[in-house]
């Protein structure tokens, strides 16, 4: 039953993450990662192969899985999940099921299925189901009581994002007072097949915005958001500021050259949370490592901020590119961020490339205040995304 | 409270595209993205009267990209390796791009998998919101034999289309509407 | 025996499923990417990249070796005839 739309739409806040990556398993095991600048980027065996174009990924550890594990998206996503529902359980606690709703943010759900089914290799029937984003969404939110509305966003790179955005139109419009927004994507032989084929692999492991940079490092996790109506979460709760989204219009997989996209984008997130470019403090860029995307990314920082970029750094070089997760999990680190009062640095980085600003954070450190952080994220199809968080 | 109106709705299926030709790289899209382009393009609308950053693109694809994945990945021991052609289309919101680029619309997008049940009510909700004056709403159903053999379903090709807009000429949306897209469409075109 | 430019052109609208142009009507000469010809593109490129392996067995591991190749049909018969005369 809809209530009627608010005048004044209420806020939402964030009551609890979770995370399962290249870096480990846990927000702890992110947070140690970020305050050392490390990277989880390893060789993997599974790859090292002909077929792929390189073998170093964002992989989670190996014996996070089951032993031939049917239904790897299923698992990271439970796993988050459960963490990120163990922080928030006093929040929970006041909030009926049929008040809390779940939106999954996936680019090829359980894509694992098709391989087995291609490849008449054992398949199981939750394995199967899974191939579809709605009905891992529809499973997700009875196995962890969001008896609410039930998405599942597919949006390319900027799923996470979007998914984020959708869970705080979902309370704003008054259908639920809590949402479980979810990212996850796993590593699979597909996606190497896939990125092979583009030719965009770094081979040696990406380089977010580094002169030497010749492409991206396929990665998986499982990221979790819990959403609430601010009424719910403490005064001190970090809150879903504003957002804007966009289409660059342009080509289906090269982003558009200027960033005109993209700065369209955070100009409409600074609008929407009625804030100046200046009062930005930290920006988490999408950094894929391409060429194309760093140049067009840094054009897009210029084109809003001038010569007056606040501090940025970028995440990949850590987890690897996460796809569907990557809004999610990397909105996680600007969590971190803001609770912490840091800038996390950019790793793997050995020299900025020209035309990338100057504010660009290689290394993390502690800083007086964190207010306003700009995440940012671009996909195939031109899509852009850009989500602003504050401090409470 | 400006009204929201539907201004075109279509439906076009496989059959549909004999005769279709849209733009020089209509043969490279995969089959939902050429369903999806035809559909628009048979909505008739004017997108030059509108500003195209506030032309939202709302889409829910029932099995997402499937039908496009298995086709990719039987290509996978090929020599060369598979399609690097198909493998851009290994995402729904590859659809999104097409209409995207063809129409020049730069405004917000929303991608969804699963039935049309959120599309209709979540590009009224960017209107309502002041994200967007108006909308592209597409509900594609493309299950390939092959996809639908691995999900347990029947081969299916359609698409359907809708045009929402804020004021302007047209049928006003009513407060409670069918979440099926497809007999909704069907409804306003009768 | 040589690849001709007409065997090339067939090979290009058969790889890119390019529906609206025939092979006559392609000039040896005009360019493949960009303005003023065929109006390929970045993924097209990639394709014509698995095209010459699947029907050549030539492997291009890098884009900018290809991109001398790739200027025009002409450029690309005489890179294939080259490279199967080896």
């Amino acid at each position: 039953m809809r209530e009627p739309t608010p005048t004044t739409p209420p806020q939402v806040a964030i009551a609890g993450c979770g995370a399962i990556s290249a870096v480990g398993c846990g927000v702890e095991a992110l947070r140690s990662a970020l305050r050392a600048n490390a990277s989880g980027l390893r060789t993997s065996e599974r790859f090292n192969s002909p077929r792929f174009q390189s073998c170093i990924v964002g992989a989670v550890a190996e014996d996070f899985f089951e032993a031939d594990e049917n239904d790897p998206v299923y698992r990271l996503a439970a796993e988050a999940l459960r963490q990120a529902r163990d922080e928030a359980q006093t929040v929970l606690h006041s909030i009926p099921a049929a008040r809390i709703g779940l939106v999954l943010a996936t680019t090829k759900a359980n894509i694992e299925a098709l391989e087995r089914i291609s490849e008449n290799r054992p398949c199981s029937d939750s394995a199967r189901r899974h191939l579809q984003g709605n009905l891992l969404a529809a499973d997700l939110a009875a196995e962890f009581g969001a008896g609410g509305k039930v998405q599942c966003v597919s949006a390319a790179c900027v799923s996470g994002l979007s998914a984020i955005q959708q869970g705080a139109k979902i309370i704003q419009r008054g259908e639920a007072d809590a949402v479980f927004v979810v990212g996850v994507d796993h590593l699979s032989a597909f996606v190497m097949a896939g990125f092979t084929a583009f030719k965009a692999i770094d081979p040696n492991g990406c380089r977010p915005f580094d002169a030497a940079r010749s492409g991206l490092s396929p990665g998986e996790a499982g990221a979790a958001i819990i959403l609430v109506r601010e009424n719910f979460a403490p005064g001190s709760a970090i809150k879903i500021r504003g957002w804007g989204t966009s289409n660059d219009a342009n080509h289906l997989t090269g982003p558009s050259r200027d960033g005109s996209g993209l700065a369209l984008a955070i100009r409409i997130a600074l609008n929407s949370a009625k804030l100046l470019p200046a009062e930005i403090n930290y920006i988490n860029a999408h950094g894929t490592g391409t060429p194309y995307n760093d140049a067009m990314e840094s054009m897009a920082l210029r084109a809003v901020f001038g010569e007056a970029c606040p501090p940025f750094s970028g995440a990949k070089g850590m987890l690897g590119h996460t796809l569907g997760a990557a809004g999610v999990i990397e909105t996680i680190v600007c969590v971190l961020a803001l609770r912490d009062n840091f800038l996390p640095g950019t790793p793997r980085l050995n020299s900025p490339a020209d035309g990338v600003p100057d504010s660009l954070v290689r290394e993390p450190r502690l800083v007086a205040k964190l207010n306003h952080v700009l995440k940012l994220n671009t996909g195939f199809g031109g899509i852009n995304g850009a989500l602003i968080l504050s401090h409470g | 409270m400006d009204k929201i109106v539907i201004a075109a709705t279509s439906q076009v299926a496989e059959a549909d595209l004999k005769l279709a030709r849209l733009g020089s790289r209509f043969g490279r899209l995969d089959l939902m993205s050429q369903l999806a382009l035809l559909a628009v393009e048979k909505l008739g609308v004017n997108f030059d009267s509108l500003p195209r950053e506030r032309i939202a693109i709302c889409l829910a694809a029932r099995a997402g990209s499937l039908a496009t994945d298995a086709e990719f990945w039987k290509g996978r021991d090929a020599a060369g390796g598979p399609s690097p052609t198909l493998f851009a289309y290994t995402l729904p919101s590859a659809a999104i791009g097409e209409i995207a680029i063809r129409h020049r619309l730069t405004g917000p997008n929303l991608c969804f998998v699963g039935d049309s049940r959120d599309v209709l009510a979540e590009a009224a909700d960017l209107l309502r919101r002041g994200e967007a004056d108006a909308c592209v709403c597409v509900y594609c159903e493309v299950v390939s034999s092959a996809a639908a053999g691995m999900i347990q379903s029947t081969p299916t090709s359609n698409v359907s289309a809708l045009f929402l807009q804020r004021d302007g000429a047209g049928q006003i949306l009513p407060e409670e509407f069918d979440s099926d897209m497809e007999s909704f469409c069907a409804k306003f075109r009768a | 025996m040589e690849i001709s430019t007409t065997d090339i052109k067939e090979k290009i609208i058969a790889s890119l499923n390019i529906q609206d142009i025939t092979a006559g009507q392609i000039a040896d000469d005009a360019p493949l990417f960009g303005a003023g010809g065929l109006g390929l593109d970045s993924i097209d490129a990639l394709e014509l990249v698995v095209m010459l392996e699947k029907n050549f067995g030539i492997v291009i591991k890098d884009m900018e070796e290809g991109r001398p190749a790739f200027q025009s049909v002409a450029t690309l018969a005489a890179f294939v005839n080259a490279k199967r005369s080896v």
